[in-house]
């Protein structure tokens, strides 16, 4: 299993799923999930459904996913993140940064 | 071919020895009278007897139906040799049990005759008695083997009450054994697990999959793993074991702590309907994958549908033997029909569907089984209550060096070391990020000397991993050292981690701005941890976390 993306086209949304691990070892992929879109994305959608693990270096993914689009209007949503994956994304309060929500 | 004579005058007897000889019967014996024949006849145990009617003592007609009753099992022909010719006589010969009769003097080519035609039916008697006792046996030997693996089955496949209370469920097996299968587990991270499947066919051939997939079903639920990794587990476990025209359609659902997050993986099963507290249909999940054991792995898709209950609601699944139940007049139930039956009040049991579809059925027998398993979305929080924790201490050490340390798998090992004692494994989510975030502390800082201040540019970010791999690559010199040491009273476990590097300045990381790319690592490990120190400028830290 690894990452896995999908592409809307009518309402230009990009889904990543992430797998078991959401670590430093996923720099690169997760970098090409969200830069090798066919156009700019109006919404992208992280849903953590699998993910267990999870550290600092994930978080700091995240945010600079959106330093790339520079802020432009683009919707972020976290969605379907387990408990303990929640609480840490809480203690780093980026409820602030992103829609963390159910699908 | 043993023949008994029975006749009180001994000129007959010779008579009849004398043809029989020359007929070939050589195997003969005597009897002078009733009770003499009953005596040899349960001794030699004659394929034919030749009966005189009249004789002192009992006569003839008294001994038949006593020579009858000594062979129940088997036919044992009597042929009644007889000076009587008056109608009533003859008719009495065959009503007390005699096969046949001849008149004396009687003729020697038709009595031979009679005694060949007679031994036939013996002979085919005989055989058919040997089949039954074989038969006989061979249901004895089917009984005790199906008594073994009921034992066997009815130990494996039990559920542990304080989950299987979350669910109201009915389980109907069409035979003995049962092809449906439903499982539930308790979640290492509270929460529960569970699965309802169907193999193909019902009977023993199609319950004998429901051993391995009992097994793989309770480990992976101990290690606390998505649905999707159980899933695909399960698949290659049972496309390696069934044969191709098996398979096995399942709903493997993981409930999580707050009873209300639903993951669901549907292969082959019927629809699942998801039921508000007042009786509205929320939402149905159907089956998006094939059954279990036919795709090859590479095939095979493990995506789920997540979705949250709210609490109150009822989450129904069945297999797909009630849904094809038929009445009198050959129509179908159907997933409309039994749609309708559950959302027919808010609160529909499973005995009282069962009930519905048995009355349903009318007359007939259901020809595969029945299971329905409903869960009713509730807080789940007390299940973690019943993990047991390890009462044994114990301390693991580990010198990483370079080459080591180059293994980006090197974590996993203690990792493994720690999950594999009962009941740390509920931590597992929390170790992995407190463990990552010191280890990588460490290697990032200590050892490979990188700055974390170029993190702040998406490109930089980049950078930076892309130089700590190179760096990594290169590491010479250096180690970490790592120990985990747990306290099965203080129910605490303790990680000190150490290196050899020159330590960094630990006031400046640890309050980062909500934008930073780095810096969150020492915030997360001081809210997950109950105690975080540093010593030795940096080089050496020691978190405690609760278990």
């Amino acid at each position: 299993m690894a990452i896995s993306t999908n592409w809307e086209q009518a309402n230009r949304s990009l889904t990543i799923t992430m797998d078991e691990k959401f670590d430093y070892s996923k720099v690169q992929e997760f970098r090409h999930a969200y830069t090798d879109t066919p156009e700019s994305p109006n919404q992208i959608v992280v849903d953590l459904a699998e993910t267990q693990y999870i550290d600092s270096s994930a978080l700091g993914m995240l945010l600079n996913m959106q330093k790339f689009f520079n802020e432009n209007g683009i919707k972020y949503h976290i969605v379907n993140s387990r408990p303990q994956v929640a609480r840490i994304l809480k203690i780093s309060r980026f409820d602030k940064k992103f829609v963390i929500s159910e699908r | 071919m043993r023949i008994l004579i029975v006749d009180d005058e001994p000129v007959n007897r010779s008579l009849l020895l004398h043809m029989l000889k020359e007929e070939g019967y050589t195997d003969c014996f005597e009897a002078e009278d009733g009770t003499e024949a009953l005596r040899l006849a349960e001794k030699h145990q004659p394929d034919l007897v030749l009966l005189d009617v009249m004789m002192p003592g009992m006569s003839g007609f008294e001994v038949a139906p006593k020579l009858k009753t000594l062979y129940k099992a088997s036919y044992l022909p009597i042929i009644f040799i007889t000076a009587l010719d008056d109608r009533e006589s003859l008719i009495k010969c065959l009503e007390v049990g005699g096969d046949d009769f001849v008149s004396k003097p009687f003729d020697r080519l038709i009595l031979a005759a009679k005694i060949r035609a007679h031994s036939r039916i013996r002979l085919l008697s005989k055989r058919v008695d040997k089949q039954n006792q074989e038969l006989l046996g061979f249901q004895r030997n089917v009984d005790r083997e199906h008594t073994i693996v009921e034992h066997i089955f009815s130990n494996a496949i039990v559920n542990n009450k304080s989950v299987s209370r979350f669910f109201d469920y009915k389980i109907s097996p069409a035979a003995t054994f049962n092809g449906d299968l439903f499982l539930c587990a308790a979640s290492p991270g509270g929460g529960l697990y569970f699965l309802l499947g169907d193999f193909t066919g019902h009977g023993l051939a199609s319950a004998i999959g429901a051993l391995p997939v009992t097994r793989i079903f309770r480990a992976m639920s101990v290690k606390g793993l998505s649905v999707s990794e159980m899933a695909y587990t399960l698949n290659g476990m049972l496309l390696e074991l069934l044969p191709p025209d098996m398979f096995f359609a399942a709903v493997l659902v993981e409930v999580d702590a707050s009873g209300k997050r639903l993951t669901v993986w549907n292969g082959g099963m019927p629809q699942m309907m998801l039921k508000s507290e007042t009786g509205k249909l929320v939402r149905t999940v159907d089956s998006r994958h094939m059954a279990l054991g036919i795709l090859e792995q590479s095939e095979f898709d493990s995506v789920c549908e997540v979705f949250d209950a709210q609490y109150g609601d009822q989450l129904f699944s069945c297999t797909d033997g009630l849904m094809e139940i038929t009445n009198d007049e050959g129509r179908m139930l159907d997933e409309d029909g039994l749609q309708r039956w559950f959302l027919a009040a808010p609160h529909v049991t499973a005995e009282h569907l069962y009930q519905q579809a048995r009355a349903y059925l009318g007359e007939a027998e259901p020809h595969d089984d029945m299971t329905i398993a409903i869960y009713r979305a509730t807080p789940l929080y007390e299940l973690k209550d019943n993990i047991q924790l390890s009462k044994t201490p114990f301390e693991i050490n580990m010198k990483l060096t370079s080459a080591d340390l180059q293994n980006e798998h090197v974590l996993e090992t203690i990792m493994d070391m720690i999950n594999s004692q009962q009941g740390l494994n509920w931590i597992r989510s929390n170790l992995f990020t407190v463990l990552t975030e010191m280890f990588n502390n460490s290697l990032e800082h200590g050892l490979l000397n990188l700055d974390s201040s170029i993190k702040r540019s998406p490109e930089g970010f980049i950078a930076y991993y892309d130089e700590r791999e190179k760096r990594l690559a290169a590491l010479q010199n250096g180690y970490i050292s790592i120990a985990a040491r747990y306290d099965p009273i203080g129910k605490a476990l303790t990680l000190i981690m150490e290196d050899s590097g020159q330590g960094f300045d630990v006031e400046r990381v640890t309050n980062p701005d909500l934008d930073s790319s780095s810096g969150r690592g020492v915030t997360l490990l001081r809210e997950l941890c109950e105690n975080v120190e540093y010593a030795n400028n940096g080089s050496k830290i020691t978190v405690t976390m609760k278990v």
